[in-house]
């Protein structure tokens, strides 16, 4: 466990950036593939028949939208603090139902920096990032966010459960 | 189905939606987000990772969690937010159960919305996963 907090003000200063990175086209590829992953081929047939541009479209499509920038490697621009890494949480938002066609602006946030002394990864880091999706208005209709605990498994030996 | 929004009431139960994640959904899954982690469909890069096996990855499981919503709301509303905290691993070819219950019933910028508690119990009876859910029913 580290004698001081790694939080420093330099850190703490990367809370709320943000860094656009396009735009993307809810394509009915992106719905019937996601469709595909969570309910299987047969039902993503069935449910996208007869879907036409402007129709709503199931929330499942989110995680198709941000794959075209790398957001797991270096469009998240986390620093790399502690050396290893693990996933808490993660969470989709929805303002309003996504509709097929529709042209959305894509931005990568981080949200939120904190830390957490003993338990059983010891000292950590959580930093939870959101990839926003924005309307042709600003307004943003989704969140695509996660939580990510930067931790250091070999200085934590005998930490507590 | 769709659910009958008028009889519902805090402490209802959710259908439980039982699956059994495979290594093609997984492999399938990550196609869609375009990332290959090796643990995720080579067991033995996840046993050198520590692991028992291939796991689910996380962010699948957000969705197996919305499925379950959205198969119980049906034509009724929409999903708003569904969130999992991440608890322990879950391997592929295993069963697990996805359940609710209604949290809360409540108004909300002129909607009528739930707070749903959700979780993914594995095949021991833990949770792997604990979740919320945020529904909007559509106006009868």
């Amino acid at each position: 466990m580290p004698d001081e907090s790694l939080l420093t003000a330099e850190i703490r200063a990367l809370i709320g950036r943000t860094t656009p990175m396009g735009t993307v086209e809810i394509t009915l590829r992106a719905v019937r593939r996601s469709l595909e992953v969570y309910l299987g081929a047969a039902e993503a047939e069935r449910r996208t028949r007869d879907l036409v541009p402007g129709d709503p479209v199931a929330g499942y499509v989110i995680e198709a939208l941000g794959s075209d920038f790398n957001v797991e490697s270096d469009g998240n621009g986390l620093p790399s603090v502690l050396p290893n890494s693990l996933l808490i949480s993660n969470e989709w938002q929805f303002e309003r139902a996504l509709r097929l066609g529709e042209h959305l602006t894509v931005a990568s946030r981080l949200a939120d920096i904190s830390e957490r002394f003993g338990g059983k990864f010891g000292y950590s880091l959580d930093f939870r990032t959101e990839v926003q999706f924005a309307a042709a208005d600003g307004e943003v209709v989704a969140r695509n966010a996660r939580s990510m605990m930067q931790y250091n498994a070999a200085g934590n030996e005998g930490a507590g459960a | 189905m769709t659910v009958d929004v008028s009889a519902l009431s805090e402490g209802d139960e959710l259908p439980s939606l039982q699956l059994q994640p495979d290594l093609g959904q997984v492999i399938r899954y990550c196609a869609l987000i375009w990332a290959f982690p090796p643990f995720f469909f080579d067991a033995d890069a996840a046993r050198a990772q520590g692991m028992p096996g291939t796991i689910v990855p996380g962010p699948l499981k957000v969705g197996l969690i919305y499925r379950a919503v959205e198969e119980w709301l049906g034509d009724a509303g929409f999903v708003r937010q569904v969130r999992a905290a991440h608890r322990r691993p879950d391997q592929t070819n295993r069963p697990i159960v996805v359940a609710g219950r209604i949290a809360r019933l409540y108004e909300e910028a002129g909607a009528r919305r739930a707070d749903l508690e959700m979780a993914i119990i594995n095949e021991e009876g833990q949770p792997s996963v604990r979740g919320l859910a945020v529904v909007e029913f559509r106006e009868p």
